[in-house]
């Protein structure tokens, strides 16, 4: 099945030395970048927020479901300009899956929604040019990649920061600075948990486009407080929490 | 978003509007989170390019006059800033510093047009000063429960013409229309014929029954005599409030309106209370038919009942404190009358006194007895010895009522306050005289006297007294130094400052540190200009001519007075119902943000009222 759909869109996956050639037009231009310079204040960089659902957290068994994007210009969070998608999964998929979150409403809006394939451009186009953070990138990016690879024989390519290594990372700092003592535990990695130490609000129901609000928050508060030690640039954000 | 929906509709003016406004407001947003101490508007800087609402920590508004900066507030969860500057398009006057760290939901210039272009609430609220907004809040407070007695006008509640008669048609005709007409009450055209004014007369069914049946006159009585002209009416424009206090405080049943002169209609109590099932009006009716003392004694309970429902109404709170007058008064007077009848007639003319916050009409739920006593200097010898076992008898009696004896003694069955009339001009004089501090204690009290019973007029003989304050600056000085003991709760940031007690931390005391301070204020202005009433608002609002307080400053304080007594009676109100013992402490983060933000500019008025008398007293001059 999946060869066939492939087939339709023309694409030659497991020919990676004909894959520049074979591109679409919107990978192509998101492959270009240009990407935002590290040297430059963080607030001068453009971000894309990023949470996905799954149907499960093994990228090679489970499906993406549910896609949400936040934008962050000049450091700033723009609710106009939140994106959204259900994703349809593979035929079996639907049928198949016990997960809580294929039941009920869930499942007649996936039945409805686009495909991966027909949701890609729009995504990427989104993606492009911009700083993209995700919380537990390994998930997001992973499943993220693993489509692009499937389908074009592609991957993402912008720098890319995860808020949780952040966390890690701010944590270990203040550990080594003795500003928490060392028995002190990591603090909560989980994204609600850490919105709510930073005294954030979190926003909702789990869903694709609440989490993905809750994490540009989390990152505009450690952005804020690492240039407060002195880190003001995309490049010291990208060293405490690059992926 | 539907949370940041959910978290706009929770403040003002958000609160107030329909849904779509919140949510444009929250699909067009963006969020910011600044560092602690970081400039998020700067004076003089570029005009704001959007409306900050404070989402989470608190921001200073620092005005900077001579190079020397002050913060002029401090704005908190929910309150927004930027507004001025963007609805002028013009620099900030005041810089914003975060004090905390901030998150803030940004409403861009476009929407926030938009808002106000739409929806007329929206502009109301970020053109009105502070001030404004605090009495929108109380008002808004007041339409939210049952508007019924506060909105409706009697005029609206007349169904008929009013039924006129002839002075000189005789009772039984009067009766007779009366069944026809199947109304309970006539209006009795008084010559000139055909013209009914204010001068006009009344007769009701309760008239024949209880002027002609039970005293036995004929049938054929002429009206003239049984009458009652002119009778009490009103204006056909009043609140249906204002109708019932009347009825209540006069004890009548039926009210004439007037609307260019003439009668136009009646009103009955039935009429206003048959939408209003708790009435203070059933009240009087409750005593007239309590025979003993175990009567009297479920009537604090009705009366506590009456005044949870005209709260719920949304009374203002210095109406209630009439109603609980008049209630209390009427219990009061009818102890007493009882007393008399048992210990035969008062040997000498004497007038019984209450005082503190029942002579100023503040009383609300239960509070302690203050009372004293005032008798004729010419009196035979048994007065004294009468007048004790009067007070003993009456005090015993309220005590028994539901009003406990008062703990520093300040009851007519304490020698001390059972004078004759000299004796008191003494004690008053001295206490302005010599203004210790056990002088201005008892002045604080005692000054605020009100007569409840009796037939020597107090005010002729007490009032000169007190005018001699109105010169004496040492002694209003004193007063006012007294007054600025306890500052009102703003911390140096001007958000308000909260005490711990025990385990128990965040907590305001409404009355110590907020309606005490007023009521203080008051009565120094009220001195200054030798006014003679003595409620907290009547004395703010007439004295402000000839004392060191403007119109607006007087205005501010009372709204604020009305303000943390609401707050404060609807407290003690919500304990009373838990089955707690009613305190003036509040949890201030237990408030509601419109509350919290009301106190937070009641006590401003009051720390501006203070700065006010600190100035005009030179208090920080005073020695000893």
């Amino acid at each position: 099945m999946k060869f066939s759909t492939l087939g339709r869109l023309g694409v030659a996956p497991w020919l990676p030395w004909g894959r520049k050639h074979e591109l679409p037009d919107f990978l192509r231009a998101y492959e270009s970048g240009p990407w935002p310079d590290p040297q430059k204040p963080w607030r001068e960089a453009r971000y894309v927020v990023l949470d996905v659902e799954t149907s499960g957290l093994n990228e090679r068994r489970d499906s993406l479901l549910a896609i949400g994007l936040v934008e962050i210009e000049d450091g700033r969070i723009r609710l106009d300009r939140t994106w959204h998608t259900m994703i349809r999964p593979p035929e079996g998929l639907l049928v198949a899956a016990d997960s809580i979150r294929i039941h009920g409403l869930m499942r007649n809006e996936l039945a409805t929604a686009p495909t991966f394939e027909e949701v890609l451009p729009a995504l990427i186009e989104r993606l492009a040019q911009r700083v993209l953070i995700v919380h537990v990138s390994r998930i997001d990016v992973g499943f993220l990649n693993r489509a692009l690879k499937q389908h074009y024989g592609s991957k993402l390519h912008g720098p890319i920061l995860d808020t949780a290594r952040i966390a890690v990372t701010m944590h270990q700092r203040a550990q080594m600075l003795g500003a928490v003592s060392h028995d002190m535990p990591m603090p909560a990695i989980q994204l609600r948990g850490l919105a709510s130490s930073f005294g954030l609000p979190v926003y909702g129901q789990h869903d694709a486009l609440n989490d993905a609000l809750t994490t540009a928050q989390v990152f505009l508060a450690q952005a804020t407080r690492l240039a407060q030690q002195g880190k003001h640039t995309l490049k010291a954000l990208l060293r405490s929490g690059g992926v | 978003m539907d949370e940041i929906v959910t978290f706009l509709r929770i403040y003002p003016p958000f609160d107030k509007l329909p849904v779509a406004a919140a949510e444009l407001a929250a699909s067009q947003a963006q969020i910011e989170y600044f560092a602690t101490g970081s400039t998020i508007l700067n004076a003089g800087g570029p005009p704001a390019q959007f409306l900050y609402l404070i989402r989470k920590g608190s921001v200073d508004l620092v005005h900077i006059q001579d190079g020397e900066p002050t913060v002029v507030d401090t704005l908190n969860p929910g309150e927004g800033f930027g507004h001025r500057s963007l609805i002028r398009n013009a620099p900030p006057v005041v810089a914003v510093h975060a004090q905390t760290e901030v998150l803030a939901y940004l409403v861009p210039a476009n929407v926030f047009h938009r808002l106000c272009n739409e929806y007329q609430d929206f502009a109301n609220y970020f053109s009105a000063s502070s001030f404004d907004r605090l009495i929108s809040a109380a008002q808004q407070r007041q339409g939210s429960t049952a508007p019924y007695l506060f909105q409706t006008r009697v005029r609206d509640l007349i169904r008929r013409p009013p039924i006129t008669i002839r002075p000189d048609a005789t009772v039984r005709q009067a009766a007779q229309v009366m069944r026809d007409e199947n109304v309970s009450c006539l209006i009795v055209d008084l010559p000139p014929y055909g013209f009914q004014d204010a001068n006009s007369g009344i007769i009701t069914d309760r008239d024949l029954r209880n002027r002609v049946l039970a005293n036995g006159l004929p049938d054929n009585t002429p009206l003239r005599e049984v009458m009652t002209a002119p009778a009490t009416s009103m204006p056909a424009d009043s609140l249906a409030f204002e109708a019932l206090l009347l009825m209540l405080e006069r004890r009548i049943h039926h009210l004439p309106l007037i609307d260019n002169g003439q009668v136009i209609g009646m009103v009955t109590n039935t009429d206003i209370l048959r939408r209003q099932s708790s009435s203070p009006l059933f009240l009087p009716r409750q005593l007239e038919r309590a025979r003993g003392l175990d009567d009297l004694r479920t009537y604090g309970d009705q009366v506590y009942d009456a005044v949870t429902g005209l709260l719920d109404a949304g009374a203002r709170v210095s109406d209630v404190g009439r109603v609980v007058a008049v209630a209390h008064d009427a219990l009061l007077q009818r102890i007493i009358r009882d007393a008399e009848e048992e210990l035969g007639t008062p040997p000498a003319p004497y007038a019984w006194l209450v005082l503190g916050s029942e002579g100023r009409y503040e009383q609300t739920l239960r509070t302690d007895q203050d009372n004293a006593m005032i008798y004729a200097d010419e009196h035979p010898p048994d007065a004294p010895e009468y007048f004790a076992k009067l007070a003993d008898i009456v005090v015993e009696r309220l005590v028994q009522c539901g009003f406990p004896r008062c703990t520093g003694d300040i009851l007519a069955t304490n020698p001390r306050w059972r004078q004759p009339v000299s004796q008191w001009q003494a004690i008053f004089g001295r206490w302005i005289d010599v203004p210790d501090e056990e002088s201005l204690l008892r002045a604080g009290i005692f000054f605020d006297y009100r007569q409840v019973h009796g037939k020597l007029r107090a005010e002729a003989v007490l009032r000169p007294v007190i005018q001699r304050a109105r010169g004496n600056t040492i002694f209003l000085a004193r007063m006012a130094r007294a007054a600025l003991r306890t500052p009102a709760p703003l911390t140096f940031f001007r958000s308000v400052a909260l005490e711990r007690r025990g385990d128990q931390k965040d907590l305001l005391d409404l009355k110590q540190r907020g309606t005490a301070i007023i009521v203080d204020l008051a009565r120094i202005y009220g001195l200054e200009a030798g006014r003679s009433e003595t409620s907290t608002v009547s004395r703010l609002r007439s004295a402000w001519r000839e004392a060191s307080i403007s119109e607006v400053d007087a205005e501010r304080l009372i709204n604020a007075f009305e303000l943390i007594s609401l707050v404060r009676l609807r407290s003690q109100r919500d304990q009373i119902a838990n089955g707690e013992e009613p305190s003036n402490l509040v949890v201030f983060p237990q408030l509601s943000p419109l509350d919290q933000r009301g106190l937070k500019e009641a006590f401003q008025a009051i720390a501006r009222a203070q700065r006010g008398i600190a100035m005009m007293f030179q208090t920080d001059r005073l020695i000893g």
